[in-house]
């Protein structure tokens, strides 16, 4: 009989903290190691991940229609979006800087979202994917989320030094904290999602295993 | 099949296969050969390192944190900031919630993590048994990805660019001692072998007081 090589098949759970690995009959009791709960996988990944990601879509839409900052010159404000932020960089001339933005700030948190969403319905659907092409797109999600929160960052900076009254102010929007909002949620989505369910559901897994003792690769 | 205890097995976190550990060398890459993930990445001297480093960063904390890092003239107007100055004013605009977020990625929790650093690597280096050791390492390992100062770097540089067309600026000692802290942070987190920490804090335990 064929065997997958997944740990929990063959009785045994990765401790989440630590990474050592115990009998499932252990269960009710902490890592011995480490002391942190035992679960053999996250619980209730799928439900957790999709309440994120609905308050994420939510939130996603306030963050990009209301201004993010208030820009003040001579007494005459101007409000910016995040997409008329980019747009006054490219009118600027600044138009790397602009990507820059434009890929951190509106890019990246829609991606991230549509890609969890389709994490979320290959599992739920179980799917036959390619696992492997699918957990890489789960680890460059977790990975680049965090670089959302440099429009939040920019922002603390501006409103920070240019404070000169009459003069020349800058002024954070209603958009900056729906838009930090989204950032802190889908970073919470991202570590709620659990890849190996992906692994789980695969029929006709052993096909992709190129090694037929596991074992860990050196390179 | 050969006969092997159980422990000696690991399981990839991404994919839940089944692994044998191979001895690594030192410098040596670990990746699973079912998804690809980097398992581990054996380090020359990853506790002494790993101390070196953490006493480094605290020292480089106070300056990134006490001196301005960017100054701007504009008008005859000259104002400096400092890394609390940015969550400084998002809290007087009453965005709390913006500010508290601000604080905790680019002050806090880089310092905790400097802090659980030195901390654990100290123990270990010193073989000193301690029952809060692997607590401590747990909250290193939850805090680690909450800690954003690359990205608040990014921030910088963008927010100079917007503001080199209108004013004129200059950039103060602290910005210097923040790039370096931003430096020994990637270095520490890059020569903190978790696996070793690991099997080193579960020896600890295991020994006879
Ligand atoms: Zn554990
Ligand atoms: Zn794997």
């Amino acid at each position: 009989m064929k065997r997958l090589p997944g740990a929990l098949r063959q009785g045994l759970i990765r401790c989440h903290d630590c990474g050592a690995l115990a009998k499932q009959e252990t269960v009710p009791h902490p890592c011995p190691v480490c002391g942190s709960p035992l679960q053999a996988r996250i619980p209730d990944s799928l439900t957790r991940t999709m309440a994120f990601l609905l308050s994420g879509y939510a939130l996603y839409v306030p963050a990009n229609l209301f201004p993010i900052m208030t820009v003040t010159r001579f007494g005459v404000g101007e409000p910016h979006t995040i997409l008329g932020g980019i747009l006054a960089l490219i009118d600027g001339e600044m138009l790397p800087i602009a990507i820059l933005v434009f890929i951190a700030s509106i890019l990246v948190p829609l991606l991230k979202l549509l890609g969890l969403t389709l994490l979320w319905l290959c599992v739920f659907y179980r799917w036959q994917v390619n696992a492997r092409r699918w957990t890489l797109m789960y680890r460059m999600i977790a990975f680049v989320g965090r670089w959302s929160m440099l429009d939040i960052f920019m922002i603390s900076i501006l409103i920070s030094l240019v404070d000169l009254g009459g003069v020349a102010q800058v002024l954070a929007g209603p958009a900056a904290t729906a838009f930090a909002a989204v950032v802190v949620i889908t970073l919470f989505a991202a570590k709620s999602f659990d890849p190996r369910l992906i692994w789980d559901h695969q029929t006709h897994d052993e096909r992709r295993i190129r090694l037929r003792n596991p074992r860990r690769l050196a390179e | 099949m050969r006969a092997r205890p159980k422990l000696q097995l690991e399981a990839c976190p991404e994919c839940d296969a089944l692994l044998r550990p191979a001895a690594l060398v030192d410098g040596d890459k670990a990746h699973c050969p079912r998804c690809g993930f980097l398992l581990q990445r054996a380090q020359k001297n990853s506790i002494e390192r790993s101390l070196a480093l953490s006493v480094a960063g605290l020292l480089l904390f106070v300056p990134a944190n006490c001196l301005p890092l960017v100054g701007i003239k504009f008008l005859g107007n000259a104002k400096d900031g400092i890394l609390l100055s940015g969550v400084a004013a998002l809290y007087g605009e009453g965005m709390w919630a913006v500010a508290t977020l601000v604080f905790l990625s680019s002050m806090l929790f880089p310092l905790v993590n400097i802090l659980l650093s030195l901390a654990i690597s100290l123990h270990l280096y010193l073989n000193r048994p301690n029952r809060y050791l692997r607590h401590w390492m747990r909250w290193l390992q939850h805090l680690d990805e909450w800690a954003m100062l690359e990205v608040y770097t990014l921030g910088i540089i963008v927010a100079c660019v917007k503001l080199s067309s209108m004013a004129d600026l200059h950039f103060g000692l602290g910005l210097y001692a923040f790039v370096g802290l931003l430096l020994v942070t990637v270095a520490l987190a890059a020569s903190l072998d978790r696996t070793l920490f690991w099997q080193r804090i579960d020896a600890l335990r295991r020994k006879p007081a």
